[in-house]
């Protein structure tokens, strides 16, 4: 039973975490249509500035998560129209021209992080790092709990700005119809740089956890971008609600299968799962996904 | 008659005149050029495996640079220098098949020294084979490469079945009160599955309970295993992967306030960045080295293994751990074998094939230590000489506590709590 109520604790604990960087994923997907294969780089790029954050300035990789977020928001926000445009384009294919070109980006951090931080595992090292909190038989680690905290935070504060503030109907009604959204008075091509912003935003600073809680090497991002894919579909791609919930029942379903069944399963449950939402529930297990625009 | 020759003759006949004076003069500059050995290199430098891919390209490097700085091998009176072509197998076995194939048909290589992983090498082998181009391995240390008895591979560090078990051995020898039980966790590709089961063969030979046995996948969130092998509470925990996974596993223990009596992994202790990016968390770590600075051999190339430890840092900036002086000591056998062969490259396939028995005769000391390859079984032409030598992470720093007539310090056992 303790090992149980362990696994389960370390399964939504780092469930939350997979949260935070699959939140703006949607997000993305949502407003942009845009399926980012370079969520991962981003997470992987997050770390790195969590690990320079710590090493050359010496400051807290936590104190440092605002100006992460503010740093990565200002660079998607250059790159928004770009992906923007690529995602609009007349020619064939657009949708599948903008999954290439993420799958680039991603192969251009992953190569820049090989040349500038090199082939070295880089481990991020904050305050709380191996403190735990005792609870009867269960052992919370502190990390990952502030982790779960501020992913939660964040989810909260995201959904805070879509169902409380001008900007966040203007995401909404974007994510519905483009071309409607234009016809009211967004401006959309502005609206989908802020929403890669904050997309590239929450990912960087998601990144900043991950790497905290294991480490960081230029080969991290793959498993990130898997994850995120895995959480949105899970969720039902498009539908932000969902996002919580799926990846909270992702970590405690990669968590049980790895201490029940054993670890070299959990891929193989994990995306056998996914393969029955998609042919069962495709709208997500909370059927809030997006549908096919005929 | 006018002209005794016709414009066509002159043509024809000055033409011939440059062609053989151009064809005397490549001729006689050939003849003065030091004689140039190409070997080849296939190794991780893109995928997965970038780091030691990188660590076995430095210590191939280190020591082409060694000898090109002393003028090159000294081989029938000619001194031969040393060019490296390389080819990157992107941490995947079929693209190290291919790096090769490209290396020995494209860039016409005599010699090649084999990639990082095991499952490269296991890829590349049958290629060297077919070409009949030696390869000799400075990092491969599963089993399975030797258990296919391939003909034109060799393997400098001995294979892990011959060294994991072992180190089980040397623990509860050295350890008070003694071990009862072990829990071994793997990842779940060829090298580290090879080490796990080498873990699990050794503990269970001496009788220890094997509490729980797990292969993970690479990148896998270590918080649920580490919290299943605490609930079995063995006192050895048995680690086979490489750095990143080693560097996850100490973290995770510590953040679920866990910590067994001896914690011991293989391949990854040993690199510079395990100690470097754990700080004082890696203290206690146990790890199996076939090699340290303090090994007592020498050769001339290198001088001993202290000096090499040095030159290598002042080159590299880090220590170099096994596979880097594996690598190096690859190169010493290469030299030998053409000495041996007394022949200058480039070499026919009749050559490399002398070149390969030379290879396999191989009765060398070096800085890295005694090379020997065996001849037969399962282990052929696997160097089965060295000793493995148990360490543990003290300050940062790699002590040798095993074997008995080994060890420099007494093994912290059973290691304190975290603080």
């Amino acid at each position: 039973m303790d090992l149980f109520l362990q696994t389960a604790i370390n399964g939504l604990l780092i469930g939350g975490v997979f949260a935070a960087f699959s939140l703006g994923f949607q997000l993305a997907f949502g407003v942009l249509h845009v399926v980012d294969f370079a969520v991962g780089g981003w997470v992987m790029l997050g770390g790195y500035a969590g690990y320079w954050g710590s090493t050359l300035l010496g400051v807290d990789p936590f104190l440092l998560l605002p100006a992460t977020f503010a740093l990565f928001a200002a660079t998607g926000y250059l790159l928004g129209p770009l992906i923007y445009r690529v995602r609009t384009t007349r020619y064939a294919r657009p949708a599948l021209m903008t999954l290439a070109f993420t799958f680039g980006l991603f192969l251009v951090m992953r190569g820049g992080a090989l040349t500038v931080w090199g082939f070295d595992t880089r481990a991020v090292s904050t305050v709380v790092s191996g403190e735990n909190i005792r609870i009867g038989p269960v052992v919370i680690p502190m990390l990952r709990l502030i982790a779960f905290l501020f992913a939660a935070l964040l989810a909260l504060g995201l959904f805070a700005v879509l169902y409380r503030t001008r900007l966040g109907l203007a995401i909404r009604a974007t994510a519905q119809s483009r071309e409607y959204a234009g016809l009211v008075g967004v401006d959309v091509k502005r609206l989908s740089a802020m929403v890669y912003a904050l997309y590239t935003g929450l990912t960087g600073v998601a990144g900043v956890l991950m790497a905290a809680i294991y480490s960081v090497t230029p080969e991290t991002g793959l498993r990130y971008t898997l994850f995120a894919f895995f959480v949105a579909v899970l969720a039902g791609l498009g539908s932000v609600g969902g996002v919580l919930a799926a990846a909270l029942f992702l970590g405690v379903l990669e968590a049980m299968v790895a201490v029940y069944v054993g670890s070299s399963y959990s891929h193989l449950v994990v995306f056998a799962t996914l393969y029955l939402v998609l042919l069962l529930s495709p709208q997500g297990i909370l059927r809030r996904g997006a549908i096919a625009e005929s | 008659m006018a002209h005794g020759i016709t414009r066509r003759k002159f043509l024809a006949r000055s033409g011939l005149v440059a062609g053989a004076a151009t064809g005397f003069a490549a001729r006689s500059a050939r003849a003065g050029e030091a004689p140039v050995l190409r070997v080849g290199v296939v190794t991780s430098l893109s995928g997965k495996d970038v780091l030691g891919g990188n660590l076995t390209k430095r210590g191939y490097d280190f020591w082409a640079e060694t000898v090109n700085a002393a003028g090159g091998i000294e081989v029938a009176g000619r001194r031969v220098r040393v060019q490296m072509f390389y080819g990157d197998d992107q941490s995947t076995p079929s693209a190290g098949a291919d790096a090769a194939e490209r290396l020995i048909v494209q860039e016409k290589v005599d010699a090649i020294f084999g990639p990082y992983t095991s499952g490269s090498t296991i890829a590349v082998s049958p290629i060297c084979d077919k070409y009949q181009v030696p390869m000799i391995a400075g990092s491969a240390e599963s089993p399975n490469v030797w258990k296919r008895r391939p003909r034109y591979t060799f393997g400098m560090i001995p294979a892990v079945d011959l060294t994991a078990g072992k180190s089980i051995a040397v623990i509860v020898e050295q350890a008070n009160p003694k071990p009862r039980s072990a829990a071994v966790v793997g990842v779940n590709e060829p090298f580290s599955k090879e080490t796990a089961e080498g873990f699990q063969k050794g503990a269970r030979d001496i009788k220890l309970e094997v509490a729980r046995y797990d292969l993970i996948p690479a990148r896998a969130d270590l918080a649920p295993v580490v919290s299943s092998v605490a609930s079995a509470n063995p006192d050895i925990v048995a680690v086979g992967g490489h750095e990143e996974v080693l560097i996850n596993f100490v973290r995770a223990s510590k953040a679920l306030g866990y910590r067994p009596k001896a914690l011991i992994m293989h391949y990854g202790v040993t690199v510079p960045a395990f100690a470097e990016q754990l700080g004082k968390d890696a203290d206690g770590t146990l790890g199996i080295t076939v090699w340290t600075p303090d090994v007592p051999y020498r050769d001339d190339v290198f001088g001993t293994a202290a000096e090499y430890d040095q030159k290598s840092f002042k080159r590299w900036g880090t220590h170099p751990d096994y596979t880097e002086a594996a690598c190096s000591a690859s190169g010493l056998v290469l030299a030998a074998a053409m000495r041996k062969l007394g022949k200058l490259p480039p070499y026919s396939r009749e050559d490399r094939q002398a070149l390969n028995a030379a290879i396999e005769d191989t009765s060398l000391t070096t800085f890295y230590g005694p090379v020997r390859f065996a001849k037969s079984g399962d282990h052929q032409h696997c160097n089965i000489e060295p000793v493995p030598v148990l360490i543990q992470i003290r300050g940062g720093q790699q002590v040798t506590v095993g074997p008995q007539d080994a060890k420099k310090s007494d093994m912290v056992y059973p290691l304190p709590a975290w603080t």
